[in-house]
Parts: structure tokens; sequence; C-alpha cells
């Protein structure tokens, strides 16, 4: 999962979420739990506090007596944690009596007095024990004496403060564990659920890419609606992208007829007269013939390059030039075979093959001596070469080139730059369409004798 | 030899009318696609040469609709567009031949040889009738290696009758190829011409054929 990525964000933040939401569950019902027992302590203190003033002051007599403490043996044992003490307030003269487990000592009360009283006159210290230990001390002042002659002794319970926060302890762990729990859990549903969510987005990446592949038109299918906007405005960017190819065609073609027909008259014109002027006339106006066609097909593959892939059936394309050739040349009685199985497709627009195969094959049917052989066969990808290719072979019996002159056209195709237009074989045009398709175009010594063409476009 | 000129640009038009006219032949021509359909539709041309970008009805569609008619004269179209796919298009509507424009008129003027020869059966530039030799390309007719001086009118109907060797040709046919639509067809020009023409070479190569028509063979051919 990359770190700049929606299912990264999604993840994070419910994650996050995820675990400060039971992180301050945990917090608030050990809180709660912490009170629950604190409450339940106080409680315990506060009923053995009313027992042992019950006990020491309901009988006979102006002095408490020495209490009786049931069911809890921790206040006979020394230094436990559990204390009482009953006391004269304010140092006044009277009985002393603390429990065994002080051991003779006494109970220090901390020096703060703005403790009030609760509802039941109990005043709550948290102090330090005689060995240092955490205690809970309630203290009740009572009257032990007569109403008029008042005798006042603070009565003291302390209990283990350490035993609450045990309770506590041994609460937590299973607290925890189990909120731990519940976030692995609420964190791997959080994974599931954004690989669902995102889902669509994946389906929508391999339709995009159908698409530059030329296997498909536009974005179709059922979408997200959450996504459906974005599916319409691609849907009509790639309609717009395929306008404007169309369009800055369209405008290409009806340039050239608009210059190509005056620069017919011009030349003719020009020809018909035998002065110098008229000459050079003719000649400038062949080279700007010649230029206007160069730069045309220059601009039409321009208006190309980057358009949304299209797919183009060879065999088509084939059999329609090849019958518009046998028109053409009907005269030579060439023999023409195209060898090219129905399954190949061209990956690219129909129009460029039409132009490579429409050159090729016309150049080979000017040099035949009787025969013209097309062939197109489907290379599938390999180690060597990625992807699949289309390699169309054009063959014919004509006199061919020398090694020398062949190297010269397909150098003349590669650097068109230095290339005047409009030369020789015609081939910089198709040299130029193949590059445009990071094919390959060589020009070998043919099996029936002439000149091979050897073409590999990218195939679908 | 007749040719139909269907051709918007009045410059070019007028270019191709001089050149044609100028190479022996009757030229018509039409300056949009409506005009253009109906000569064709209507007058027996030997090869139509057609643009494509034409007012009112484009070419491909008169093509179309003439071939659709049965009217199968050789069509060669002329047109800026020279992209191969408008080339399948104009070749699958039933073009003959293709030129792109801008054009040598010479290379024209071949191609439209060429379709005249081929419509009339003869596969090389050279048609042979006995002594008689008509070399197309140089519009020249030789007897016995000697050129023979002919006017255009003569040349004409001797090369109209030399593409159609061994057959009977009607007075009306040679008028309908030989003239224009301007042509006052009810002169006996054709007669005339005939009878120059035979004192020019052996005059029994050309022969009447009663109530049908003439008919140019070798001497002393009688079928």
């Amino acid at each position: 999962m990359k770190l700049n990525s929606l299912a990264f964000r999604l993840f994070a933040t419910a994650a996050l979420w995820t675990l400060l939401v039971l992180a301050i569950a945990g917090v608030v019902i050990d809180y709660v739990h912490r009170r629950e027992a604190e409450a339940a302590f106080d409680t315990r203190l506060s009923q053995i506090l009313t027992q042992i003033i019950a006990f020491s002051t309901l009988h006979e007599g102006d002095e408490p007596r020495t209490p009786k403490i049931i069911g809890e043996p921790l206040f006979e044992l020394t230094h436990s944690g559990w204390y009482w003490q009953i006391t004269p307030l304010d140092n006044a003269p009277g009985r002393r009596m603390v429990s065994a487990s002080l051991a003779g000592e006494s109970l220090i009360l901390p020096s703060n007095l703005k403790i009030r009283p609760d509802a039941n006159n109990i005043i709550w210290y948290n102090a330090t024990g005689p060995v240092g230990e955490k205690i809970r001390i309630a203290e009740n002042v009572y009257n032990a004496g007569e109403d008029e002659a008042p005798r006042f002794y603070s009565f003291l319970v302390a209990g283990d403060a350490e035993t609450t926060e045990s309770v506590n302890a041994t609460f937590r762990l299973p607290l925890v564990i189990a909120l731990g729990l519940a976030g692995m859990v609420l964190v791997a549903a959080s994974l599931f659920q954004v690989r669902f969510v995102l889902k669509p987005l994946q389906a929508i990446e391999k339709r995009l890419s159908d698409i530059r592949s030329g296997n498909a038109e536009q974005l179709d299918g059922e979408l997200p609606a959450e996504v459906e906007p974005l599916q319409t405005e691609l849907n009509a960017l790639i309609k717009s992208n395929q306008d404007i190819v169309e369009r800055a065609r369209t405008q290409v073609g009806n340039l050239a007829h608009a210059l190509k027909t005056p620069l017919a008259v011009i030349i003719n014109e020009a020809r018909e007269e035998k002065g110098a002027g008229s000459q050079k006339v003719a000649e400038q106006a062949t080279i700007m013939r010649d230029q206007v066609n160069y730069y045309l097909d220059r601009a039409r593959m321009a208006a190309r390059a980057g358009l949304v892939g299209r797919q183009t059936e060879v065999l088509v394309v084939a059999e329609a030039i090849v019958r518009a050739l046998e028109r053409i040349y009907s005269e030579r009685g060439l023999d023409f075979s195209v060898d090219c199985p129905s399954s190949a497709r061209f990956q690219g627009e129909k129009q460029d093959l039409e132009e490579i195969l429409g050159n090729l094959l016309d150049n080979a049917c000017k040099w035949a001596a009787s025969r013209v052989v097309l062939s197109v066969q489907i290379e599938e990808p390999s180690a060597a070469s990625p992807r699949k290719l289309l390699c169309i072979c054009v063959d014919d019996d004509g006199p061919g080139l020398t090694p020398e002159q062949r190297m010269q056209s397909i150098r003349r195709g590669r650097k068109l730059d230095e290339t005047k237009p409009g030369s020789g074989l015609g081939l910089s045009i198709i040299a130029e369409l193949v590059q445009t398709y990071r094919g390959e175009f060589k020009l070998e010594q043919s099996a029936v004798g002439g000149l091979s063409a050897r073409i590999k476009l990218p195939a679908v | 030899m007749r040719v139909l000129v269907v051709e918007d640009d009045p410059d070019l038009s007028r270019q191709l009318i001089t050149a044609l006219t100028d190479a022996g032949y009757a030229v018509d021509s039409a300056a949009d696609g409506e005009e253009g359909y109906f000569l064709g539709e209507t007058e027996p041309y030997d090869v139509v040469v057609l643009d494509v970008g034409l007012p009112k009805i484009d070419g491909i569609s008169v093509l179309e609709q003439w071939r659709r008619a049965n009217r199968n004269m050789p069509v060669i179209i002329l047109t800026a567009r020279d992209r191969w796919s408008d080339k399948v298009a104009g070749m699958d509507a039933g073009a003959d031949d293709y030129v792109a424009k801008p054009f040598h008129m010479e290379e024209l003027l071949a191609r439209i040889r060429a379709q005249v020869r081929r419509s009339a059966g003869h596969a090389r530039a050279e048609i042979e009738c006995g002594d008689l030799r008509l070399d197309t390309k140089t519009a020249r007719i030789t007897l016995n290696g000697q050129p023979i001086r002919l006017t255009s009118h003569e040349y004409r109907l001797l090369a109209y009758l030399m593409h159609h060797n061994g057959r009977v040709v009607s007075r009306t046919e040679l008028v309908e190829h030989l003239y224009d639509q301007d042509f006052d067809r009810d002169s006996n020009t054709i007669e005339v011409f005939i009878g120059r023409l035979r004192k020019k070479i052996p005059s029994d190569m050309i022969k009447t054929v009663r109530g049908l028509g003439y008919r140019l063979s070798k001497d002393g051919d009688e079928t």
C-alpha cells in the first residue's frame, strides 16, 4: 500500500479512529471501574466504622470500650494496612485505644483540615500508614458523653488502599486484551473494507488500459455513483479527442485540396510556356507541390500523436488496396497474392496502415515483372520483444535494389530532416509512419527476385 | 475519341480542355457534379476525367450513379485527396484509374490513352491493322513505316477505326465519339472524311457496310 494512495488514507484514518476510540473506551471503562471499586471500599470502611462506634459506645458509662470486629482478622495482623483507632478529640484526657495491627503505634492524619465531612459525617483521608503503605482512613467524631458534658472521641478506621489498586490491576489486563483484540479485528475489517470499496477503481484502471490499447472505444459498464461523473467526463474527453483529430484531419485535407488545384494550374500553365521564367516557375511550383505533400503528411502524423488507440483489421485493408491496385495496374496483368490471417489486427489508425500498405504495394507494382506477394504474420510476445507484432512482407520479382541503394533508401527514411521530400521510392513516408508506431522497417533481397520490404508493427 | 472533363476549377478545366483538344480528343466539359452526371449519363464518352471535389454532387457519388446505371466508360478520378483511403474509395466506387493533383499533363494524357486502349481491348501502346500502325503515345499513324499526313479530324476518325478495327462502326457512333456535343450531327462530314482517308491509305481497307456503317480491316479480309 503506497503512502500517497486513497487506500492508505482510508485505511490509516479508519485504523486511527478505531484505535483512538478503543483507547478512550478503555480509559473510561477503567475509570468507571476504579470509581466503583473505591466506592465499594469506602462503603466497607464506613460500615466497619459504624460497627466500631456502635459497639464501643453502646454500653453503660461514658468511656468507649474496646470494640470487637467480627470477620476481619487483618485488624489483628501487625502492619496489615487495616487499622482502627479511637482517641479523645484534640488530645483531651480519656482512654486511647488502637487495633492490634498498629502494634502500639498511632495513625497520623494528614494535616489537611479543609476536608469536609460527607453526608454521613465521615471525613475521608488518603494517608500513609506506619510502614509507609498507602491507606485510606475514615474518621467519625462521636460524642460518647452526655449532651451537657460532651466527650468527643475520634473514631478512625483505615484500610489498605492497595487492595483497590490490586483489584483494578487484575481488571485492567483482561480489559486491555479484550480491547486490543477488538482493535485488531476492526483494523483487519477496515483493510477488507478499503479493498472492497476501491475495487471499482481497479476495474476502471483496466478498462482505461483497454482504451489505450485499442480494445475499447470508451469507458463502458456500470460504475459506482461517485465515479459516474468521472466516467461521463472521461468518455466526453475521449470523444472530443477523437473529434479534434478528425477535425484536424478534415482541415488538413481541405487545405490540401485548396492548395493543390491552384498548384496544378500553375504547373501546367508554366510548362506550356517555353521561356526561362516560366521554367523557373514550373520548377519552383513542383518543389512547392512536394513540400505541400511532405508537410501535409507530417501534419497528419502530428495530429495522430498521442491519440487514444484504435485497432484495424489488416486483411480488410490489404484486400481493399490490392483490389484498387489490380484495377490501376490491370494492363500489366500482375499476379497478386495475399497471405494474411483474418485474426491479424494492427494497433493503430486504419489510415496509417492504408498508407503503409498502399505505398509499399504500389512500389512493388511499379517494379514487379509479374508477381507481387503480400504476407502478414503474427509474432506472439517473447522475451526478446514483449510486444505482439505484425510482420508484413511485400515482395516483388522486379529488378530490386543493390545493397547500397537499399541502405540509402532506409537511411533517407530515418534522417528525414536532411531529406528532400518526394524523392525516390516514396519510402520516407512509410519509414516515418513506422517510426511513429515504434516499428521496424527493412529492405532485403526478395526470394522471388526483386525487392522485399519487411515491416514490423504493433499488433493487438 | 470523346472525353468528358468534369472539373469545377475554371483554370484547370481550361488547361485540361486545351491539352486534350491538342492531343486530338473531342472534349466536353462540366463544372459541377449535376451537369457532369447528366452528360456522362446521356453521351457516349470514351473516357471521363472526373474531379472528386465537385459542387452539387461530389465526384464519387456521380461515379457510383453512373455505374449503377450501367455506364461503363473508363473513368479517371482527379483529386487532391491522395490518401490511400481516398484511392480505395474511388476505385471501389468504380473508377479505373486515379491521378492525384497537382499532376503533370503528360501523365494524365498517358493514363487517358491507356484507358482508351484498354476499353477497346488493346493491351499495348501500339495498335496495328495490316500495314497501318498507330502509336497512341505520339499520336502518329504510319503506313509501312512511313508517316501519313493527316488533319486532326482525319486522325481522330482513323484512330477510332483502328481502335475498333475488324468491327462495324456505325455513322452515328462515329459522330458521337469524334465530335463534342456542339457539333452539327446532321452534316455529312463523316462521309467526306472517309473519302479523304481512302485516298491516303489502301482504299479497300475501309469498307462500307451498307445500312450499318464502316469497317476497317486488313487488305483482302472479307469477313
